[in-house]
């Protein structure tokens, strides 16, 4: 009987296992190999140049432009997409009817394409739309929103926000749904309303969806390619230049698959760091208050 | 005191109301532009005068360029997006299934290993990838869009963890009645799971359709594209006309969204799970 089911259950775990024997593991330590030469993915021959594309690639402005704007990004996106996806939860949170009507509502950006949204935008920004004839008209301002570099990642990052926040809110609605009540009454008991139970209470009895969101966020902004490729093409002057973009621009464009490898080897170590580096802050603050 | 109560409630749902209209916005922006008149499409935020001449000149053509392969690449997105969903939920399911309920040796282990590839930086795999696929003659075609998206961690990760609440005892009982495995399976298990299928489901199948760069990488010829690669391609050239470009993304957009309704249903009860 065990024996049997031994067999089906090697059987059954077999796609998996021989997709990532193929698709994972193969390519992996293809990446490793191919990131310590100088292919150019057509000629036949290459070599092995050692660490060469890695000191290339450190003096590299654009992937120092890459590792900036990544954190620029979550600069931006992180705090106004959780604060926006708490906002949005509470607002769910204290409807007592259509709760679900709404949630679904929020949750649809979330289905957008990014070249979809990437379309409108650059539509609403256009140099005629109405909006911004309303500023030149009422303001006399001018603005050329996607040309400069301050704006152009700012407006990536609220698409991305506006993308993402329906969907983080629902992680926000399951942890307040999740606090106890007599939580709130103990603490009014000692005092705390508005603001500071806010503040004191829910913020901290939140602690296991902030984790979530946070981590969620942090990792997107590692990967992003398809707002800043359709939009701004990674200006301008690199300032929506992303590490996606750079390691398809160096790989597909320039056809430094050697060279390209290599960035995506850095990337996805810069990437683990960071996200540990998170995860060690965010833990820390949930010691504090009691969590583990 | 009561009128008082009223009068928050309702100044909380105009609220709540306002918001959803911020946030469904773009959208309606989008289907708004699609229908207007040219002179109106971006000068208007509302237009007025309404017409189906992007959609005419989407497909058909029209001055300043010649009609592309909109349908056809509709096609393409809906053949690769189901076919890749439909293997991704199978092979999903067979393994979530084999993890949390056939104990062998090194299913705890296969369960590591899935947990740190869910956290692992896919980037690093592009390159590779790009050369296997082109390796194994499957540039520019369906295999090179499917085959490397035929299994999903997550959802395999979303079965196991189900599955892992589902009660022994059934199963053992039907053993008992002397079904199979495959028979438990797909007779007691699959109907068991129907809300968190359809979640995992719907989530698959949406982040297939929006893929912009592996579909870009991998295909090259005009009728192999799919819709968002497309679109994604005509937004420099298209950009004088952006009507037909709103036409091209409700057409792109609308699908995911009405998939989305018709199964939003099963939205909440499956989303309770998932988002545990």
């Amino acid at each position: 009987m065990d024996k049997s089911n031994a067999r089906l259950g090697w059987l059954f775990a077999s796609p998996y296992l021989i997709y990532s024997l193929i698709f994972f593991l193969f390519p992996l330590l293809w990446a490793t190999y191919l990131a310590f030469t100088n292919w150019n993915l057509i000629a036949p021959d290459y070599e092995f140049v050692g660490i060469q594309n890695f000191i290339e690639a450190f003096f590299s402005e654009s992937v120092r432009a890459a590792f900036f704007v990544t954190y620029k990004f979550l600069g931006m996106f992180v705090p106004i997409v959780v604060g926006g996806a708490l906002l949005l939860a509470m607002l769910i949170h204290s409807l007592p009817k259509f709760k679900g009507l709404f949630s679904v509502a929020f949750f649809l950006p979330y289905l957008a394409s990014g070249v979809a949204s990437a379309i409108v935008v650059n539509g609403i920004l256009s140099h005629n739309s109405p909006f911004n004839i309303w500023l030149r008209g009422t303001f006399g301002l001018d603005i050329d929103w996607l040309g400069s570099s301050i704006l152009a990642p700012l407006i990536i990052a609220l698409m991305m926000a506006w993308k993402f926040a329906g969907y983080y809110a629902l992680l926000f609605v399951a942890g307040l749904e999740s606090i106890p009540k007599d939580v709130y009454e103990a603490a009014e008991m000692d005092g705390a309303v508005g603001i500071k139970k806010f503040w004191h209470v829910t913020i901290p009895m939140l602690y296991p969806s902030f984790y979530t969101v946070t981590i969620l966020a942090v990792g997107l902004m590692f990967g992003i390619f398809t707002e800043p490729y359709v939009l701004t093409g990674g200006g301008p002057d690199l300032s929506t230049h992303t590490w996606q973009l750079e390691i398809y621009s160096q790989a597909f464009e320039r056809l430094n698959a050697g060279y390209g490898t290599a960035i995506a080897v850095i990337n996805s170590i810069v990437t683990f760091g960071s996200i540990l580096v998170f995860r060690k802050i965010l833990e820390k603050w949930g010691a504090k208050h009691g969590w583990e | 005191m009561a009128g008082n109560n009223r009068l928050k409630l309702t100044l909380l749902y105009i609220v709540a109301f306002t918001v959803l209209i911020v946030m469904v916005s773009p959208y309606l922006y989008m289907v708004l532009g699609s229908f207007a008149s040219w002179d109106q499409v971006d000068r208007k935020i509302i237009p007025t005068e309404f017409s189906l001449r992007s959609y005419e000149w989407l497909f058909f053509g029209g001055e300043g360029a010649n009609a592309r392969p909109w349908m056809r690449a509709f096609f393409n997105s809906v053949f690769v997006s189901t076919t890749s969903s439909i293997l991704m939920i199978a092979t999903a399911l067979l393994v979530g299934y084999s993890l949390a309920k056939l104990k062998f040796k090194g299913n705890r282990l296969i369960n590591n290993v899935i947990l740190f590839q869910m956290f692992y930086p896919a980037v690093i795999l592009l390159i590779p990838l790009f050369l296997l696929i082109r390796y194994f003659g499957m540039y520019d075609t369906y295999w090179a869009m499917i085959l490397p998206k035929a299994v999903n961690l997550w959802a395999i990760f979303m079965y196991t963890n189900f599955f892992r609440g589902l009660p022994n005892e059934l199963l053992e009982a039907a053993k008992i009645d002397g079904a199979s495995q495959w028979k438990i399976v797909w007779k007691i298990v699959l109907p068991m799971s129907k809300s968190i299928t359809t979640i995992i489901f719907l989530f698959v199948f949406m982040e297939r359709w929006v893929e912009l760069l592996w579909d870009m990488l991998v295909v090259n010829s005009e009728e192999m594209l799919t819709l968002n690669v497309l679109l994604a391609q005509m937004f420099g050239p298209y950009g004088g006309y952006p009507g037909p470009m709103y036409a091209a993304s409700v057409l792109l957009t609308l699908p995911i969204l009405i998939l989305f309704i018709i199964f939003s249903k099963n939205f909440k009860k499956g989303m309770q799970f998932v988002l545990k």
